[in-house]
């Protein structure tokens, strides 16, 4: 049925009069009921089951008012005595101030550069919030309420008088915080007085009275919306608080953002790491940091920040980026060749037009929650794809010019074309990375990803191994620990892969009946979004099986694995042990660079902990190798090892690092 | 009237300002965009519009005191809807909006 359509009997108008003289225990419970369904709304609810649900809520802007004296509990005029007091012109105050505040995260939102948040609602029904009113009406409203309640002649108890002025407070102080005109400099300072409120607002919240009759499903009849009305969101009031606490502590650690190097891989680590923040940041916190990353004071920097980006890995005090190729001029005589260094100027000005899409499109994808930024990924690396084909142009004209310079020996050959192959490895990597964290694999897929992420790692250690090569020894630091980094992961996870054979062949780890595919199919469908990449990164179907089952069907494996596994000298071991004794060295390696070095100082606690985690990760697989090899020691073909693989699972802090899954062997 | 009669005379509404009663007391007014034979219509930019309930009507006359006391419909925008042919009670066209007197053609 449609939502305007009345069962027999029922009435569209809900009979709650909102003139009505309130307790003070039912105002502050009426406040923090509106407070948890402000929660609610942000954590994904309709305003229609929410906020939208408080009768006070609806008179204030149904019908529309046109100026905020004219948003009252009634409309039009009505005698002296019928006039609401003061605790309900009190509640006016917070409720004008709270739809304001509604207003102002909803343009956040939707300031952003990409069409839609799949996390939250922005719908508003054809109610309009107060969206014209500039803050101040508000904030005054607020103060002249704290006034009012601060009379003595109100006659209420001092608790919950301090309580309400409380809760009037904490509102101003929040929507002050949410004003999206808020100058950046300013933007850190508005954080620690709402996070100060909410201790006290749960300490009294005792005191307050609810007034379940305020609020109504009913209400949803009148809304532009073709939906039945639905369930109102119970939200409890500690959990309210919670979100909103972590509303505070998001946005205060993303105003930090502003205080960063201008150094476009300092904000990715920053992006990155606020991303990966436990409890995932609310979509409001996510769009708060992507505001203050696409704020003009922070793009519109002197050198462009691809350009930046592309500095840190090749052209490291190179005559390629010499300022003063942008001042000459071109010959008059368009048909005369332009000077070499000029066509450095414009080749590099070609190419920083062509990348800031893309660019800009790995940024935005690093706004977004986790899952959906692992599916945005495998967009953006497609568009980079393009542009390394685009890049190898602009080389070509690089080298060329270079060549007429006599400086070819400065120039490594097609840098650019390393540059965004290094950067689209990477993207990669996190993709695949992401899909462990995520539990996107089945535990009978750990060994082939695991394999997978070995290879592209191997193939950006190759990359930036090209770029050290060009590179003087000032500005190693820098390159020397990422490529550490690389060849950590990539080592890792050649020994995850190996154990994770092993325990496939010892049929440790859950394999599912699948009578409706096949391995080969499976594989291509896991590939897919890597399928279409230039140079191709996916090996073919036969090549993979072939590293996967070295010793034939794992049903049915040849004799030597047997003999393999019994003798801790075969290469099945030695190559465990060797991969994760350099990744160990490699994780050591990059740690002793630290953050700073590693560009991710804005990050740096988190940066440690990562690099901790995924050392303790290496030794967590040494443990279970070691179990591994000490159960197999007097296997029969066919025979049983007497162990079982536990898992740890996702999420809930039983892995060092969320994308890397180390099992743990236990006893049976 | 034939098949191709009725088309023409239906056709002359589309895009035009209908008003449609259904059974339950509402009436919906937007621009036509479609129907079919089972006289489902599509409606867009529609608002829908609900008498005052009795209590309510009783209301407002016990406090003015004035027996023909002028009590407002309640309204609410809906957008696009579909009204189901089997509630349609009456279809009114409005000629003239500036008139605001429906002339009726009711099927």
């Amino acid at each position: 049925m449609d939502s305007g359509f009345l069962q027999p009997g029922e009435t569209l108008e809900d009979d709650y009069d909102t003139l009505a003289p309130l307790l003070p225990e039912e105002l502050i419970g009426i406040m923090d009921q509106l407070l948890c369904h402000e929660m609610a709304w942000h954590t994904g609810y309709p305003l229609s089951q929410t906020l939208f649900t408080s009768t006070y809520i609806d008179r204030l802007l149904w019908p529309g008012p046109k100026t905020i004296p004219q948003a009252q509990f009634y409309r039009g005029d009505i005698t002296d005595d019928k006039k609401p007091g003061t605790l309900l012109d009190v509640l006016r105050a917070y409720c004008l101030a709270l739809i304001k505040s509604c207003d102002y995260v909803i343009a956040k939102i939707t300031a952003r550069d990409y069409f839609e948040e799949e996390d939250f609602c922005t719908h508003t029904y054809n109610r309009v919030l107060l969206v014209q009113t500039p803050i101040d009406v508000f904030l005054r409203e607020l103060d002249a309420s704290v006034e009012m309640i601060e009379d003595p002649d109100v006659g209420i108890e001092d608790a919950l008088r301090s309580a309400i002025i409380t809760r009037l407070q904490f509102r101003k102080a929040f929507l002050c915080a949410l004003d999206p005109e808020c100058p950046l400099e300013l933007l850190s300072n508005f954080w620690p007085p709402v996070t100060l409120k909410i201790d006290e607002m749960n300490r009294t919240h005792e005191l307050g009275k609810t007034v379940p009759g305020s609020f109504s499903t009913k209400l949803q009849r009148r809304l532009a919306s073709t939906v039945p009305p639905r369930p109102i969101v119970e939200v409890d009031f500690k959990d309210a608080l919670q979100n909103l606490r972590q509303i505070c502590t998001a946005c205060e650690e993303a105003t930090r953002f502003k205080d960063l190097p201008t150094d476009p891989l300092e904000y990715q680590s920053f992006l990155w790491t606020f991303a990966s923040r436990q409890p995932a940041p609310l979509p409001y916190s996510r769009s708060y940091l992507s505001n203050i990353l696409f704020d003009p004071y922070i793009l519109n920097t002197p050198i462009s920040l691809p350009l930046e980006d592309v500095k840190s890995f090749v052209f490291h005090e190179s005559s390629v980026l010499d300022p003063s190729n942008w001042t000459l001029s071109p010959p008059r005589n368009p048909l005369m060749p332009k000077p070499p260094k000029l066509q450095f100027a414009l080749l590099i000005d070609e190419f920083v037009d062509r990348v800031g899409q893309p660019y800009l499109d790995l940024w935005v994808a690093l706004g977004q929650n986790r899952c959906r930024l692992r599916r945005m990924l495998t967009h953006v690396i497609t568009a980079w794809d393009i542009l390394q084909q685009d890049a190898a142009f602009v080389d070509a004209g690089i080298v060329t010019a270079a060549q007429q310079l006599n400086i070819s020996e400065e120039v490594m050959p097609s840098p650019l074309l390393t540059w965004t192959y290094n950067k689209k490895l990477w993207m990669i990597e996190k993709i695949i990375i992401l899909g462990f964290e995520q539990d996107i694999y089945l535990p009978d897929e750990y060994a082939g990803m695991y394999h997978f992420l070995s290879l592209i790692a191997g193939r950006r250690k190759g990359t930036l191994e090209t770029c050290i090569n060009h590179l003087s020894d000032r500005c190693l630091q820098f390159i020397d620990s990422e490529f550490h980094q690389t060849t950590g992961i990539s080592a890792f996870a050649k020994a995850l892969h190996g154990f994770y054979t092993i325990a496939y062949y010892l049929r440790l780890l859950p394999c599912p009946n699948r009578p409706f595919s096949t391995e080969k199919l499976r594989y291509e469908l896991r590939m897919k979004p890597f399928l279409s990449l230039q140079p191709p990164e996916v090996p073919p179907f036969e090549e993979f099986e072939a590293v996967l089952q070295p010793y034939g069907s794992y049903s049915e494996p040849k004799p030597a694995l047997y003999e393999d596994l019994k003798n801790s000298e075969s290469k099945l071991w030695v190559d465990i042990d060797d991969s994760l004794q350099a990744a160990k060295d490699a994780f050591a390696k990059a740690k002793k660079y630290g953050a700073v070095k590693s560009k991710a100082g804005g990050v740096e606690q988190a940066w440690n902990k990562e690099v901790q985690g995924v050392l303790a990760s290496c030794v967590a697989l040494g443990v279970a190798v070691a179990g591994l090899k000490s159960a197999v020691q007097s296997i029969e073909p066919g025979g049983k090892a007497g162990i079982k693989m536990e898992l740890p699972e996702a999420g809930n802090g039983k892995r060092y690092v969320e994308g890397w899954v180390v099992g743990k062997v236990a006893k049976e | 009237m034939n098949n191709e009669e009725a088309t023409v005379y239906l056709s002359q509404f589309i895009g035009q300002p209908l008003r449609i009663h259904t059974d339950d007391g509402r009436v919906f007014g937007g621009q036509m965009k479609c129907t079919d034979k089972d006289r489902n219509i599509i409606l867009a930019l529609t608002y829908e519009y609900r008498a005052p309930s009795s209590d309510v009507i009783r209301k407002a006359v016990k406090e003015s005191g004035n027996p023909s006391a002028p009590v407002n419909w309640n309204s609410r925008y809906v957008g696009l809807v579909v009204v189901p042919g089997a509630h349609v009670k009456k279809i009114e066209f409005e000629e003239s909006t500036m008139s605001g007197q429906p002339s009726g053609v009711v099927v």
